[in-house]
């Protein structure tokens, strides 16, 4: 059965490189989430109280601001792996369109996290005020490093399809780019439940 | 068909929504814990297939994610449920 499916469909979508990377970048985040999991565990009621002090809001903008920003990168991809060779120019404009929005969204995540951060530090919070805070600190600022990388891989990508740099059949740049991005809010989609909501 | 990733998205979003309401109006119990967990394993699951693409290439590259996330989500129910 596998031998009838192209190719492409055999293997994942971009650089096969960038998948050895998220695999590693996944294990690396669960590692920490399950640190972070059975750490509470040793002192429940200190987790539950510091949680109290984090903005649900923010934690859920900036999920609906990472997923919205995964359907705007994969509409681009669509754009651009549906073109054919009379509308490569259409295709890389409509892509470019919609990464735009995506790193805009990016952006936005930053400026939410960023106002976030503000608070939490300026209340004088840092790593090593309890368990909790130091687990907080470190994954949503190391989450925080993907998603400004993310942002910058998409801008770039993004100046390819101004170029009109994609052409049929030569699209692996974008989903590489692509697949980095999903990532980002794949680990986010782990993160905001544990650490801002499970009490 | 053609407006699947659409749903996808709108799926996304309100699952993210019932996980905000949850927390927000502090109506989060243990056995809401393990709804929380399911719906997150939901979520994933669809960014892992239709946005990351791996829902049509071999199995093995689509079990990766698909394994890792399991594992997490269980170990995270597990370290949750757990008597102290």
């Amino acid at each position: 059965m596998s031998q009838t499916l192209p190719l492409k469909e055999r293997y994942p979508p971009g650089d096969f490189a960038i998948w050895i990377i998220i695999y590693v970048e996944l294990v690396t985040f669960g590692l920490l989430f399950l640190g972070y999991a059975f750490s509470r565990r040793g002192d429940i009621a200190m987790f539950n109280e510091s949680q109290l002090m984090l903005n649900q809001t923010s934690g859920f903008i900036n999920t609906l601001i990472l997923v919205t920003s995964s359907y705007f990168v994969i509409k681009a991809v669509k754009s651009i792996t549906s073109m054919s060779e009379e509308s490569v120019a259409e295709a890389n404009a409509k892509a470019s369109k919609w990464l735009l929005l995506a790193i805009g969204c990016g952006v936005a995540f930053g400026l939410v996290k960023g106002s976030e951060f503000y608070h939490i530090f300026g209340a004088g919070i840092n790593l090593s005020t309890n368990k909790f805070f130091m687990f907080y600190i470190m994954l949503t600022a190391f989450h925080f490093m993907h998603v400004m990388l993310g942002s910058f891989i998409l801008f770039v990508i993004y100046k390819k399809t101004k170029r009109v740099g994609y052409s049929f059949g030569d699209y692996s740049g974008i989903e590489t780019g692509a697949s980095y991005w999903h990532m980002v809010d794949l680990l986010w989609i782990v993160l905001f439940p544990l650490v801002y909501i499970i009490r | 068909m053609k407006k699947y990733l659409e749903l996808v998205w709108i799926i996304l979003a309100t699952l993210t929504l019932f996980a905000f309401l949850l927390g927000y109006l502090k109506i989060i119990s243990t056995s809401f814990v393990a709804i929380l967990l399911f719906t997150t394993f939901i979520k994933g699951q669809l960014v892992i297939d239709y946005f990351m693409g791996l829902k049509n290439v071999r199995l093995f590259y689509r079990l990766i994610p698909l394994v890792w996330l399991s594992i997490v989500i269980v170990l995270i129910g597990v370290a949750y449920y757990l008597p102290v």
